[in-house]
């Protein structure tokens, strides 16, 4: 451990120094980089699941091969990402086969059930967008050098994602009727989950100890505003209807809806008429997870203990 | 399952240098192989290899970021 103070590292890395090995770091820079790199990589980890069994859904070989290209792109950063925790000391083993299902740190958002093709490529436009937008705001300021290394992968992949999202987002509400349909009833849903992805909004956020180390460098509402930027033109380009819109005025995107809100995950409804909530509600519904969160991470442990089995 | 910690280095054209773009845990070389070519197929590279990291000594100090578990 370094024997910096906590200021002491703060300012290092605010002007600039590069983070290469946890000798340099303080304990708290420490387990702010542990925080961010579990989110990351429980985050890409889960995406396999989802969208693996969504993936069913695809029209085609052609759009299986996409589909499953994206899912295999997803399982190798979240290698890459507990790779990453590994070298500061964490167990890979314990955070992917030993946690609790409901201690997994990825958004509420993929405890969803995806079910049908609609809903896989709508993930893969906001989510994906929302991934993009995280993870390209970290490779430009992090300042931790392995993990804006390899960052450059991700970046490049998660692109391509993005793409296949929204280039099946306007075929589909090209094509009208029940696809335009499934396709709306989709951003209904996905809109708000990815707004509240982002989390706390800046008024009531505690201090940051991941912009204070420099491991990210835009705050939550800079980030949703980037979001938005992108995915309100689009959505409105299309004609798909989404509860948001540019106020000219401030320059800001305005949500039209009370934010934070309920959230009916059986019915995969918005209960906008229910009101405002505080986000220690949201939290509460954060901790108790959402309907496929132990199926997605048993997906991925079924195995191992067997297969572990008859090799030794 | 003992894992071996690999560096992966590669170069996407002739003529280019070959660099470092990630590393990965292995049981072994030619499980090491493989990981690295699915793992890191952002490319069309014209070279991969990969190198142990216990293989990889330090030169001209002790506690860069390949010492130890520090990450390349």
């Amino acid at each position: 451990m370094s024997a910096m103070t906590e200021d002491e590292m703060k300012a290092s890395v605010q002007d600039g120094h590069i983070v290469e090995s946890v000798e340099e770091m303080t304990p708290g820079y420490r387990k702010a980089l542990v925080v961010q790199l579990t989110v990351q990589a429980d985050t890409e980890l889960i995406s396999a699941p989802a969208y693996w069994m969504a993936a069913r859904h695809a029209p085609s070989t052609n759009t299986q091969v996409s589909a499953h290209a994206i899912i295999q792109d997803e399982l190798a950063h979240a290698n890459i990402a507990y790779r990453l925790l590994e070298d500061l000391g964490e167990s890979r083993q314990e955070l992917v086969y030993e946690r609790p299902p409901e201690k997994f740190k990825h958004p509420y958002g993929f405890d969803q059930p995806l079910d049908n093709w609609a809903e896989l490529v709508v993930a893969n436009g906001f989510y994906d967008r929302a991934g993009i937008t995280l993870l390209s705001d970290v490779h430009r300021n992090t300042s931790y050098g392995p993990l804006k290394r390899a960052l450059v992968k991700i970046d490049m992949e998660e692109t391509f994602h993005l793409r296949h999202g929204e280039v099946w987002m306007r075929r589909l509400a090209k094509a009208g009727g029940d696809a335009r349909e499934m396709l709306q009833r989709a951003v209904d849903w996905m809109f708000p989950m990815t707004i509240e992805w982002f989390g706390l909004p800046d008024e009531l956020k505690r201090h940051s100890g991941q912009l204070e180390y420099r491991l990210k460098g835009m705050t939550n509402d800079e980030l949703r505003q980037a979001w938005m930027a992108a995915t309100v033109p689009l959505c409105e380009s299309i004609g798909i209807e989404v509860p948001a819109h540019l106020d000219e005025a401030t320059g800001r995107f305005e949500l039209e809806y009370p934010f934070p809100c309920r959230y009916d995950a059986g019915a995969k409804h918005w209960l906008f008429d229910e009101g405002e909530i505080s986000w220690e509600e949201v939290f509460e519904r954060w901790k108790g997870r959402g309907p496929m969160n132990e199926i997605y991470v048993e997906s991925l442990r079924r195995s191992r203990a067997e297969v572990a089995a008859w090799l030794n | 399952m003992e894992e071996i910690v690999f560096d992966v280095f590669a170069r996407k054209n002739r003529g280019e240098p070959l660099t470092h773009i990630g590393y990965l845990s292995a049981p072994d070389r030619e499980m090491a192989r493989v990981y690295a070519w699915t793992t890191y197929d952002e490319e069309n590279w014209f070279e991969m290899c990969i190198v142990p990291r216990s293989e990889i000594h330090l030169v001209n100090r002790t506690d860069g970021p390949f010492a130890g578990r520090g990450a390349g």
